[in-house]
């Protein structure tokens, strides 16, 4: 056990500001022969350690079909995190254990319409699948992306959410929960404008959700509302966790680990868990 | 198949103790101010393998220790460095004398959670390099109830090697898995081959010890209907009295659930794993203030679900073995034994 809790050292390639609270660490195993089988799907996470400060579990933010480097985009939230924002910069060096857990269900995906519904950090791994899915778009139908947060300083990753509307084959709506002078986007609180500007087609569509809770807890009655089959409704949840392989027993929701049975599960399988998530 | 069974007496036993402890590096129960303690001992003067159940701590920590080193790292301007720690000192070939057929069956329980999918290797090198000398009590402790969950303690072949108190002072010894086969006949040199009536004499304590017990319970009933418990009231009151201290869980034959910490001097730091707790209120407490279990009757739910129906649910075994351990030491008299008669009335 010991030995799989000892992380593997990456350096950090380059660090990008995305809001004031929000940094995307782009990282890189320092042991090349590791990063070329370092091998993840989208939804996956890992360990992050700044040594000496403490382990923190994120997502990985990118895509394996981006290969050479992975990101981690973290929020400054707590005691570890705003040590991350603090204490590194572009060249050091920080501990990775990984990936775990399970990823999105990928096959299921194939020919079907994909909604993405995103708040805040909560796009963090959805973009891992967005780009996947865009790196690989002839197996989808419809590709529609609805991203929101609280204002417009807010939003992350704003230069890839400009190519993203600049490419034809992506429908993409932005919102802001309150109205500012130099937007001139939706503005609403995600699940709003999800019924009242997206109105998407149930037909044939999968949604794939992630945000705040609060989000999350409004969006799943909108897509009640609107009449999504909750077997369609795919979120990915966050929990406290420490070593991510089944054993300290801090992720459990019932008899569920989330690092190994997650933390991707559908609305229909967190409707069967105890609701302490 | 069936195993070996020999015979002998007090002073005989006395004398296989020796040749064990000469022969092997062993553990057995060491008394400190009144508890005990599994510790390595050179003589059998320095230990007593039958220590009273209520005051003898678990083997666990043979297994999976409080504090373990991960690693060591050093990070300075040139750089980091990080070392994996030096050799488990719990992984030699060893022998536990005195282990309780409860603590034994804990170690089957935690098999489980160590051996689906990551296997953990330190614990199953720990476990594989060990034989469990038990010796069957003679009379139930005042908490003890193993006798009413899910496994024949009679049957037991949690430990490689069973003692039992016969009659007129005849002590039997047997052998219980293939390694306590293997391990008697290397060391039963002064034993003599049990006769016919050992198998009788036997039950007949083992009858004996049944009803000694003063704590009872009906397992299945227990278990099918705390599985719909999970919005009792109960659990508020029950509860009430708890002030967080965690000492039944690390006292805890089955508790688990660790933390990983870092101490830091300057540039350098180590990384421990250490007992953590369910009953802790940041157990589950997230960057950001969100907790998923903020309150006490949360956090009890999850400690008695988790040992009566979630384990069971995912392993097939209950996690509680009915030491009573947590009983004898909790400072406001919390039992889980009347916490889940309680919640399931």
């Amino acid at each position: 056990m010991e030995q799989l809790l000892v992380p593997s050292l990456c350096t950090i390639e380059k660090i990008i500001q995305e809001t004031a609270d929000i940094r995307t660490y782009r990282l890189k195993f320092k042991d090349e022969n590791l990063m070329s089988k370092f091998q993840w799907l989208p939804g996956q996470f890992v360990e992050f350690s700044l040594l000496g400060y403490g382990e923190c579990t994120f997502c990985i933010s990118s895509s394996v079909t981006r290969k050479g480097t992975f990101d981690c985009s973290i929020k400054r939230a707590g005691a570890v995190t705003s040590d991350i924002h603090s204490r590194l910069d572009e060249g050091d060096e920080v501990g990775i254990r990984g990936p775990f857990g399970n990823n999105f269900p990928l096959e299921e995906l194939k020919g079907k319409n994909l909604l993405f519904v995103g708040g805040g950090i909560g796009l963090a791994p959805l973009r891992s699948l967005i780009q996947y899915c865009i790196d690989n778009r002839a197996d989808y139908k419809d590709f529609t992306i609805l991203y929101g947060a609280r204002s417009s300083d807010d939003l992350c990753y704003k230069e890839e959410t400009k190519e993203w509307q600049n490419n034809p084959s992506l429908k993409v709506i932005l919102t802001i929960d309150r109205a500012e002078d130099t937007w001139h986007n939706n503005v609403g609180v995600v699940p709003k404008i999800l019924e009242e500007v997206v109105k998407p087609t149930i037909e044939n569509t999968k949604v794939i959700t992630c945000g705040p809770p609060i989000m999350i807890k409004y969006t799943l009655q909108s897509l009640d509302r609107l009449g999504f089959d909750p077997k369609n409704v795919i979120t990915t949840l966050e929990m406290r966790m420490q070593c991510g392989l089944g054993k300290c027993g801090r992720c459990n929701i019932g008899s569920t680990y989330v690092c190994k049975d997650g933390p991707v599960f559908t609305y229909e399988q967190l409707k069967t868990m105890p609701d302490e998530y | 198949m069936s195993f070996s069974t020999y015979k002998t007496d007090k002073a005989g036993l006395q004398k296989f103790y020796e040749a064990i402890i000469g022969a092997c590096s062993t553990y057995a129960p060491v008394e400190k101010f009144g508890k005990y303690d599994y510790q390595k001992v050179a003589g059998l003067a320095a230990c007593n393998p039958d220590s009273p159940i209520g005051n003898t701590m678990s083997i666990k920590p043979l297994f999976f220790p409080k504090s373990a080193k991960i690693l060591k790292y050093k990070a300075d301007s040139s750089g980091t460095e990080v070392s994996e720690t030096t050799a488990d000192p719990l992984a030699e070939k060893r022998v536990i004398l005195g282990v309780k057929h409860c603590d034994a069956r804990g170690l089957q329980v935690l098999d489980h959670v160590y051996k689906w999918d990551f296997i953990d290797t330190d614990y199953e090198t720990r476990r594989n390099n060990t034989i469990i000398v038990s010796t069957r009590c003679d009379k139930a402790g005042e908490q003890c109830f193993c006798t009413s969950l899910d496994y024949d303690v009679e049957k037991s072949d949690a430990f490689d090697v069973l003692i039992v108190n016969g009659d007129n002072g005849t002590i039997y010894v047997q052998a219980r898995t293939e390694k306590g086969e293997g391990f008697l006949k290397e060391h039963a040199g002064n034993l003599a081959a049990a006769d016919g009536g050992a198998e009788e004499a036997m039950k007949k304590q083992y009858k004996s010890f049944e009803d000694s017990f003063r704590l009872k319970m009906n397992y299945e009933e227990i278990n099918g209907k705390m599985k719909d418990r999970y919005e009792s009231d109960e659990f508020d009151k029950v509860s009430a009295n708890c002030i967080g201290c965690n000492t039944c869980a690390f006292i805890c034959p089955t508790c688990h659930c660790f933390k990983i910490s870092d101490e830091r001097i300057k540039d350098e730091g180590v990384r421990y794993k250490s007992y953590d707790s369910c009953n802790n209120g940041y157990f589950t407490l997230m960057a950001g203030g969100h907790n998923p279990r903020p309150v006490k009757y949360r956090r009890w739910r999850q400690r008695a679900m988790h040992k009566f129906v979630y384990y069971k649910e995912r392993f097939g075994v209950n996690l509680c073995v009915g030491c009573g351990r947590c009983a004898i030491s909790c400072p406001v008299n919390i039992s889980i034994f009347e916490v889940v008669k309680q919640v399931a009335k």
